[in-house]
């Protein structure tokens, strides 16, 4: 089932070609590579453009993960796990 | 002459069970499964989406959460997420775009495209289509209806008539064959209550609109009896408005299903306020002023009253919508347990032109004091501001669309007066 999460979590990241993407990042004590991005939508929060990315981990879980340039920081928003 | 050559078609792409097919192509676990997206979850509510694997089990849009969970215990039941859905859209239509300028957004899932050339025809036309709903599948992982037609009410009824993943391309002729023998309300534009009027007159069928005297329909609809008619016979030129046009807006509106039911008249009363300042804040970013404001409630049995009041002047101001609201609430509420509340504002103008420049001062204070307000909500974000009297209920009012409050915890004031 879906969790709520909305912990900051310390990611791994790529900018290539001005696009941000996560690599991977550490939740509660375990390490969860980004296997595959499979949705990216943005949110304009006043003059701030928050990144929302949806992504299948290493395991079975999948995440929606947000980062939030006026910290900055990433947030790990949902995450679906068995 | 050339341009007399140049042919029309109109596709119209329909996302089939838009949010849930979303949710379940950005979690692939999720795919071929039963999805319900609602709000939240843990709390009352209403389904959103269904997806199609749980359609057979009776749940549709719409419905309240606790039946769907009757209908469907085993099925996801996932938090939408509009902002997600509106960006989906917003890079479906840049697709439809790289086809033709000609794009009119009709709704969060559907657009109109018009393909336009000396070339165009109805099987080049839905050639366009079936690459295009291949593209929407590879890149999106969503599933899209696509209807083709001369015009757009044909497009449209085409798109509905073959779903998931249909693809129908028609011609008026073809039109006629499939939709006279259906059931007249079946016709675009036709509702319910329309339907039942209609029948009353001896026409059930789009077949028998079609063939109905005119003057029978002028007498009984008016206007639009003639317009039913020809629509009845696959004939439409309503105009296709590309987005880039601009359409002016009827109303604008806010409604939440509440937590919980609800007779507090302190908690409604900030419901209400929070609503009002919603539907005025979007007035206001949109350039709008509206001189009618209406109130919807919904009651434990899910009888729905909307009451509305013409205002003596144009506004877009939270704290007259609030009054008027508020007032309208005092008429129409019995007291009874609501589930939920509407506010909505129509006879919109543009703001410019319906404003008569205030000589009072009190006025052009208060207009400036919206105007701080917007600029610090604009570069802050729309819950960096909100009105004082629905922060007494700011835990139980984060349901509210956009309204995610802090979640710093404030002593409990359900009992204050929510006073703009």
């Amino acid at each position: 089932m879906f969790e709520s999460i909305n912990d900051p979590v310390d990611m791994l990241t790529s900018f290539v070609d001005g696009r941000v993407e996560p690599l991977r990042f550490q939740w509660r004590g375990r390490v969860i590579r980004v296997r595959k991005i499979t949705g990216r939508w943005s949110r304009r929060d006043g003059q701030s453009l928050l990144r929302y990315f949806s992504v299948e981990g290493s395991g079975s879980g999948t995440y929606e993960l947000c980062f939030d340039p006026r910290v900055p920081r990433w947030i790990l928003s949902r995450a679906w796990t068995e | 002459m050339q341009a007399a050559c140049k042919r029309r078609m109109i596709l119209l792409i329909d996302m089939d069970a838009f949010f849930a097919s979303v949710e379940q192509a950005h979690h692939p676990h999720l795919a071929g499964k039963p999805v319900i997206v609602c709000g939240d979850p843990s709390r009352r509510g209403v389904v959103t989406a269904a997806s199609y694997e749980v359609r057979p089990f009776g749940v549709a849009a719409g419905m309240p959460l606790q039946q769907a969970r009757r209908l469907c215990p085993h099925a996801e039941y996932v938090e939408g997420n509009p902002d997600k859905y509106v960006a989906v859209s917003l890079q479906l239509l840049d697709l439809y775009q790289s086809l033709s300028p000609d794009v009119e957004p009709f709704s969060v899932d559907e657009a109109f495209v018009g393909l336009e050339g000396r070339s165009v025809t109805l099987p080049s036309a839905a050639a366009v289509a079936r690459s295009l709903q291949r593209e929407i599948a590879e890149r999106y992982r969503l599933p899209a209806s696509i209807g083709v037609g001369p015009n757009k009410l044909i497009a449209k009824m085409a798109a509905g008539s073959r779903k998931p993943r249909g693809l129908t391309a028609m011609d008026e002729q073809a039109f006629r064959n499939e939709f006279w023998p259906r059931e007249v309300q079946k016709l675009w534009g036709v509702g319910p209550k329309l339907a039942t009027r209609m029948r009353s007159l001896g026409i059930s069928t789009v077949g028998d609109l079609a063939h109905a005297p005119d003057p029978v329909l002028k007498q009984a609809f008016g206007i639009i009896g003639p317009q039913l008619k020809d629509a009845a016979w696959g004939r439409d030129d309503t105009p296709l408005v590309p987005f880039y046009q601009g359409v002016d807006a009827k109303s604008m509106g806010h409604e939440v299903t509440l937590p919980e039911d609800c007779s507090d008249t302190g908690f409604l009363e900030g419901s209400l306020l929070r609503l009002s300042d919603q539907v005025s804040r979007r007035l206001r970013s949109e350039g709008y002023v509206s001189r009618v404001v209406s109130v919807k409630i919904r009651n434990l049995r899910f009888e729905t009253f909307i009451r509305q009041r013409a205002l003596g002047e144009f506004t877009d101001d939270h704290a007259l919508i609030y009054r008027v609201a508020r007032g309208l609430l005092e008429e129409n509420w019995k007291g009874e347990p609501l589930r939920l509340l509407g506010v909505c504002a129509s006879g919109l103008a543009k703001s410019e032109s319906a404003v008569q420049h205030s000589l009072f001062r009190r006025f052009e204070r208060d207009a400036c004091c919206r105007q701080a307000i917007d600029r610090i909500r604009d570069r802050l974000g729309e819950v960096s501001l909100v009105p004082a009297g629905s922060l007494t209920h700011r835990r139980d009012l984060s349901h509210v669309p956009f309204g995610t409050l802090s979640s710093r915890p404030l002593p409990d004031h359900r009992h204050a007066d929510p006073s703009p």
